[in-house]
């Protein structure tokens, strides 16, 4: 598999244990619509796959999220990432990694697997158009070893995408 | 009881039914019947461990995780049910992290006592006054009668206990705020209880003594 970060190296709480459980059983009777979720026996990372929304540029394409859980999630945010080759897009490095607000500083222990899912989505279906950040190249080459996103000081400047 | 329909709600909420009533009653944050419950002005649902561990461990702003509006400490409400105290186990906090106590609920002033209240309670009689006609007139002697005003009050508690008052709430657990139903006066006689039964008879017995005596003292008139 991918790099595996720190974060997902502490076991499970109790709390996040139980949540993850919930969690789980809801996305299997009222999957968000596009993602199908690979059954692993392993609760702290989920495998989704993600088809793009129909009539947007990712239409018909199939990418897969990794999502790794930390020791106290929901408090702390899970590590969304694109397994590599990662959709084209202004804000999804060629990594994997994602600029999205929630999955940082925004992040609310309101927010469900399935929430973020659709957030992604939202944000692939607005693309304007199929190009990698601009400073794809400097920050894939700075998260060299394997370093998580959630490390990376995100600077959200753009509301519309 | 009270464990038992907790659990069962639990079982059911767990079974995944996606439109289940317990879903109004779980925490926002970790899913589970709220755990010493407390409301957000904004009206979202926590465990007040979770939504603690959130606001002051996790967070770097004070919102609402649901809807991001502010939260202010003091204007949390706690929701009080039936029965269960706060010392549920798995209320426990993580270790190493102090959850202090729920916020305690605003509490308005009790409403003022009815106008026409079934047992009168006159300025300056205290419970007994609706009692002193009936011992004077026997009497016929308003000094007399005053001077037996000390005793009236146990004499006379034991018939009280078949007011609802008493009974119906002597019984109940305590109140969160120590603030029992507004029954003034009646309660009194809930404190004063233990080893009534021998201080009543002795009353009793007193009480024939000093009738014995102003029969006498009429008699010699």
């Amino acid at each position: 598999m991918t790099t595996s970060s720190a974060s997902s190296r502490k076991t499970l709480s109790k709390i996040a244990c139980n949540r993850l459980q919930k969690e789980l059983v809801e996305w299997q009777v009222n999957p968000p619509a596009g993602f199908k979720h690979k059954v692993t026996d392993n609760l702290q990372r989920w495998i989704i796959e993600v088809n793009g929304a129909p009539g947007t540029l990712y239409d018909n394409e199939t990418y897969q999220l990794q999502v790794d859980f930390p020791e106290h999630y929901p408090m702390e945010a899970p590590q969304v990432i694109f397994v590599p080759p990662a959709p084209l897009h202004p804000h999804i490095y060629s990594n994997g990694h994602i600029c999205l607000d929630i999955l940082y500083d925004s992040w609310s222990p309101a927010m469900t697997v399935s929430s973020i899912c659709m957030s992604i989505l939202s944000m692939l279906s607005s693309s304007p158009a199929k190009q990698r950040p601009e400073d794809n190249d400097r920050y894939v080459k700075n998260c060299r070893n394997g370093r998580s996103p959630k490390e990376t000081r995100w600077w959200f400047h753009d509301d519309k995408v | 009881m009270q464990n038992s329909t907790a659990r069962a709600y639990e079982s059911s909420s767990s079974s995944g039914n996606g439109s289940n009533d317990v879903g109004d009653f779980e925490c926002n944050i970790c899913f589970e019947l709220a755990q010493d419950p407390i409301v957000t002005l904004c009206g979202h649902l926590y465990c007040w461990p979770c939504l603690y561990r959130w606001l002051r461990l996790h967070s770097k702003s004070h919102e609402c995780p649901v809807c991001k509006a502010l939260i202010q400490e003091e204007k949390l409400v706690p929701l009080y049910g039936r029965g269960r105290t706060s010392t549920d186990p798995r209320s426990k906090p993580v270790p190493g992290v102090e959850i202090p106590r729920r916020p305690a609920g605003q509490r308005p002033e009790t409403a003022p006592p009815p106008e026409s209240n079934t047992f009168p309670n006159p300025p300056g009689f205290g419970l007994m006054g609706g009692f002193f006609p009936g011992a004077t007139t026997s009497f016929g002697n308003f000094t007399m009668s005053a001077g037996f005003g000390g005793l009236f009050p146990s004499l006379f508690s034991f018939q009280f206990h078949g007011f609802p008052g008493p009974t119906a709430f002597g019984t109940t657990p305590n109140y969160p705020f120590g603030y029992p139903p507004a029954y003034r006066g009646a309660h009194v006689h809930n404190a004063a209880q233990p080893n009534q039964s021998q201080a009543d008879n002795n009353l009793k017995f007193m009480f024939l003594l000093v009738g014995f005596l102003v029969f006498l003292y009429l008699f010699g008139y």
